[in-house]
């Protein structure tokens, strides 16, 4: 329990774990991860592993909308970038998984880097419906370049080999998966104590203030850009082993608003928001699909009706949380954080 | 030669014909954007609300039509209304990225209240126009769209004056332009943003309806022509009434025109992706549109 | 204010992971879990609604009758719409937790992506898709097509053209129209092989998107090769598009639609467009004088008599019963693989005349290659003939 700061070194301030105990409860955490995989079922792993890779995914948007402030739509077409080219490195030249995923997630990094070219030029608004054309235009490539992509057909991903060893079920992929994700949460929390992180910052709050005060807006822009899709392109990867078979039906615009809905009811510019958002988002299908399903085994003829409300229900978190806490479930974990850590002594 | 130039004739009369609707969608679009600076992510689903709700008045209820078409309207305004009061006003002063999300999410809400209520298989939608295509010379084209144009048209007209000389629409351009002046000139901004997105679910109807009857049934798949609005209004000009109509009506054009010439090349799709490199080139040349305002950042 | 919207949010959340939680316990001895996989919600839900409801009537009517063997029946069902990603998700929670005996599938895309799935752990999948890339046990030993195969379809419609040519002075020439996705694909290859066996001129190809509002500039460039006849392979929510461009054109093509696009609503859709167009049925259409149409009326009328109800509701019910009997002959050997004998040893089975009499081999998971066709005249729709192609274990797979 720690009442107030009393710090007399400037590393001391900037400490991502302020005592010992969130390093204790991280280093729990690992060990139960590590343990899941023995104990739960396919379809629970399922859902771990998706939420892995959308935290990733979630990560590196909230980089790029939460922390400098560029609003992308185009957020899906980074991730199909990111799991094509995974696929067509493995499948085609051979390249073995720990080396494609990175080299796809490379790939996507161009790919949004020049994606986010317009952002030099627009701004808000505009740059929302610049990055809607682009995952128009980024999906229409996939489907017809059947040449490399299999068009709609579907590109079958072949299983990473790991020491001739075939990580193909979700309880090996869940390894892969959790291994990347806790790199990428640390790597996002600690780019925003370095020089480019606490430019992204100013960036998002006040542009021109940022550029008298010497950030340079066209680099530090275009970094966001690339380093938002190179997590895409990891989460794209990943996705890829995950499913094993790829069809352009998996990277809608729904896919682009599931995310965007994940930073937002998660809460912009936080890593901890986007993980939460991710969790959130990916349960929430979830628990309605358990509720439609034993609710129509009772009542059959239910099923009809509760199965589109997913859509009413997706819906209405969105709109509940923008009007009841915009900052998101982070401010709602942060109140609840704090108001435990000084018990009973709040004041 | 001669065949070639009826060729080119045809798809032009199409794309104007199919540009039309985009145009009235896209009105809707301008005229929230106009009004209040909100942008409406799920233009898309206000369409489709209007096809449903004009289905189920005509064929479901079986109301004599100048019966059935004022209730929609109706509906449609009390939608309007709803949505700008529950969902839009809480949310003033937040940032544009909230305001967008929020758009998908009663976008959503919209589209799985229709789901539940009236089911997702494809409804015949009434005859309202007939079918007999009338010609243009060697040109066919259907009345339905030859409406559509005309309504368009009427619109653009109507808004225009009304924009321009009548005191609601004056309020509404100082509106958008700066609401605390607004507001201390005594005009009402709450009203304002009521009206237009009742206005604009209004327009949003009559776009349904149309693209309802141009094909023959309505289901969700009309919701998704709401996305081509953007290159339209960014053609357009995001706050320009007449850069929609003009906007709709070129993007039509370009769109035929891309898939009568390059479809053959490229073997397929190309009509559907063409309004958005379309889009991606003005944004990146001329982000205003052809008539819309230069915003002016101040710092 | 905070505070208390907190508090009724975590109270709903609560109350449906509680609902989630109220599953059926009696994962008994007398109980056949069946998966369901339908899109409600997605781009398909047109078909998806009716297919889904009669696939919950047929289930409901069975167990009234009996259940199979003894045993009840319970359909677990998943809306997934139409992202094959959530197809797996659910897939897995049907092999996991529900102990499912066989999957009612539903599209192309989520049919290919549990293809390995499937195989690995022995279920047998009755798919809505009709590709002819899963007729081949060899390749899908799992996989039964609920319906004559699409490439069949398209061979149906060659035949057809060279049945019905009467012009001696030059061959007839035929265009393809289909929509841009894996299922108005699947049969393309099968067709252009075909149509070259059957010496007719393939002129063109047109691709439509999968969602069609106007079908102006593909149509111009179709007209440009004069085709006498036109496949159409899309669902019939689009179909009308692509016939009254045509007839507002003039073009003077004969149309010929695949089972997916062509049911009782094509006429009403389409109007005057829809005159004289061919359309390859899978099942019969609602009303129609066949046996089992009574039951189904019977049940439409007590449980919901004011929805609506087409093709893709007589498929829905189709597939069930084949499936129930299926399970019906595999006895006490209720395993993924005593199914999928039960399955290969149907012979003729009569579905009480909703669709042909289904036949699934061992070799050969067509479950039929006849069909009948009808013309839309006055609005209504005629049979017109009965057809039918070979079973060329050639073209098995294709």
């Amino acid at each position: 329990m720690t009442c107030g700061g009393f710090r007399v070194r400037y590393r001391d301030d900037e400490r991502i774990f302020d005592t010992h105990l969130p390093m204790a409860g991280l280093m729990c955490l690992l060990c139960i991860l590590g343990a899941i995989p023995f104990y739960a079922s396919t379809y629970w792993l399922d859902v771990l592993n998706r939420i892995g890779i959308a935290i990733i995914g979630a990560i590196g948007l909230n980089i790029l909308i939460g922390f400098t402030g560029q609003i992308s739509i185009g957020h899906a077409a980074f991730l199909a970038v990111g799991a094509y080219t995974t696929a067509v490195l493995e499948a085609r030249l051979g390249l073995p998984f720990y080396l494609a995923i990175p080299a796809a997630a490379l790939v996507t990094a161009s790919f949004g880097l020049l994606f986010g070219l317009p952002s030099l030029r627009l701004k808000g608004l505009y740059l929302a419906i610049a990055t809607l054309a682009a995952h128009f235009i980024t999906t229409y490539v996939i489907i017809h370049w059947e040449g490399m992509t299999g068009g709609v057909l579907g590109l079958q991903v072949p299983a990473p080999m790991l020491f001739g060893l075939a990580l193909d079920s979700d309880a090996r992929i869940f390894y892969v998966i959790f291994a990347c994700v806790f790199p990428a949460a640390f790597f996002a929390k600690n780019l925003f104590r370095t020089k480019v992180g606490r430019a992204f910052i100013a960036i998002r709050d006040r542009e021109v203030a940022a550029q008298v005060i010497g950030v340079s807006l066209f680099t530090h822009k275009l970094l966001a850009f690339s380093i938002s899709s190179f997590y895409a392109g990891i989460a794209g990867g990943l996705m890829a082993h995950h499913s094993r078979i790829l069809f352009s039906d998996a990277f809608t615009l729904l896919v682009a608003i599931d995310y965007l809905a994940m930073i937002i009811i998660g809460g912009m510019g936080s890593i901890l928001g986007s993980i939460f958002g991710a969790i959130f988002m990916t349960l929430l299908p979830e628990i309605l699909k358990l509720a439609a399903t034993s609710l129509s085994g009772v009542y059959p003829q239910s099923f009809g009706l509760i199965a589109s409300s997913r859509d009413v229900i997706f819906g209405l978190a969105i709109i509940t949380f923008l009007i009841f806490e915009p900052a998101g479930l982070a401010r709602i974990w942060s109140r609840v954080h704090t108001y435990w850590r000084l018990w009973p002594y709040a004041y | 030669m001669i065949d070639h130039l009826v060729f080119v004739l045809q798809l032009l009369i199409t794309g104007i014909a199919v540009g039309s609707v985009y145009a009235l969608m896209s009105l809707g679009f301008v005229l929230i954007f106009k009004a209040s600076s909100v942008v409406n992510f799920g233009p898309g689903e206000l369409v489709l609300f209007g096809a449903y709700v004009s289905w189920a008045t005509i064929l479901q209820m079986h109301l004599p039509l100048y019966i059935a078409f004022p209730l929609t309207l109706v509906t449609s305004i009390a939608l309007g209304l709803i949505i700008e009061r529950g969902v839009l006003r809480p949310l003033i002063g937040e940032s544009i990225i909230s305001v967008i999300m929020v758009t998908f999410g009663f976008a959503s809400v919209i589209r799985g209240v229709l789901n539940m209520v009236w089911g997702s298989d494809t409804r015949p939608f009434p005859a309202l126009f007939s079918s007999e295509p009338f010609h243009l010379g060697p040109v066919p084209v259907s009345p339905v769209h030859l409406w559509s144009f005309v309504i368009a048209l009427l619109l653009l007209g109507t808004f225009s004056l009304f924009f321009k000389y009548s005191l609601t629409g004056m309020a509404m351009r100082a509106t958008a332009d700066n609401q605390q002046v607004a507001l201390s000139l005594g005009i009402s901004v709450k009203g304002i943003f009521a009206l237009s997105w009742g206005i604009a679910t209004v327009v949003s109807t009559l776009g349904g309806i149309i693209l309802a009857s141009v094909r023959g049934g309505v289901d969700f798949s009309l919701a998704d022509l709401g996305l081509k609005v953007f290159p339209v209004v960014i053609l357009g000009g995001l706050d320009s009434v007449m850069g929609a109509i003009v906007g709709g009506v070129l993007i039509g054009v370009l769109e035929n025109l891309s898939g009568g010439y390059l479809d053959p090349v490229f073997g397929g799709g190309v009509k559907e992706v063409a309004p958005f490199v379309i889009l991606v080139l003005i944004l990146m040349v001329r982000p205003y549109g052809l008539f819309g305002k230069v915003g002016i950042e101040r710092v | 204010m905070y505070r208390k919207s907190l508090v009724y949010v975590c109270s709903l959340v609560l109350t449906l992971v509680g609902f989630g939680m109220l599953r059926p316990a009696v994962q008994a001895q007398g109980i056949i879990k069946l998966g369901n996989l339908v899109d409600l919600t997605g781009p398909t839900s047109d078909q998806g609604k009716d297919i889904s409801q009669g696939r919950i009537d047929a289930v409901q009517y069975l167990n009234q009758q009996g259940g199979i063997n003894g045993k009840k029946l319970e359909l677990v069902s998943v809306e997934y719409g139409f992202q094959p990603p959530r197809a797996v998700a659910a897939y897995k929670k049907f092999v996991e937790e529900d102990k499912v005996l066989l999957v009612l599938g539903y599209g192309t895309p989520d049919t290919e992506a549990l293809r390995p799935y499937i195989t690995k752990d022995k279920i047998p999948y009755l798919s809505g898709s009709y590709s002819g890339h899963l007729t081949d046990p060899r390749q899908t030993p799992y996989n039964f097509p609920g319906g004559i195969d699409y490439s069949s379809q398209i061979r149906i419609f060659l035949n057809y053209v060279k049945e019905t040519w009467t012009d001696s002075s030059r061959k007839p020439r035929v265009a393809f129209i289909y929509a841009d996705n894996a299922y108005g694909r699947a049969p393309i290859e099968a067709g252009r092989a075909y149509a070259k066996d059957l010496g007719l001129e393939l002129v063109d190809e047109q691709i439509i998107p999968t969602v069609l509002t106007d079908a102006t500039s593909q149509l111009l460039n179709m007209k440009k090769k004069t085709p006498d006849f036109a496949y159409i392979n899309t669902n019939t929510q689009w179909v009308p598009v692509v016939l009254k461009d045509s007839l507002k054109l003039g073009l003077k093509t004969t149309y010929v639609v695949n089972n997916y696009g062509f049911d009782e609503r094509t006429p009403s859709l389409a109007g005057d467009a829809a005159e004289d167009v061919i359309g390859i049925a899978d099942v019969a259409f609602w009303g129609d004088d066949v046996p089992g149409m009574k039951t189904l009326m019977d049940f439409h009328k007590e449980y919901h008599p004011n929805d609506t109800h087409n093709a893709p509701y007589m498929r829905g019910w189709l597939w069930v019963m084949v499936a129930a009997e299926a399970l019906k002959r595999s006895g006490d050997d209720l395993t993924g693989e005593g199914v999928k004998k039960a399955l290969e040893s149907l012979r003729d089975f009569d579905t009480w005349g909703l669709s042909q009499p289904f036949t699934y081999t061992a070799e050969d998971h067509r479950p039929t290659t006849k069909s009948k066709l009808y013309i839309i005249k006055g609005g209504k729709l005629v049979p017109t003939r009965d057809v039918e192609v070979p079973r060329n274990p050639a073209w098995l797979g294709k």
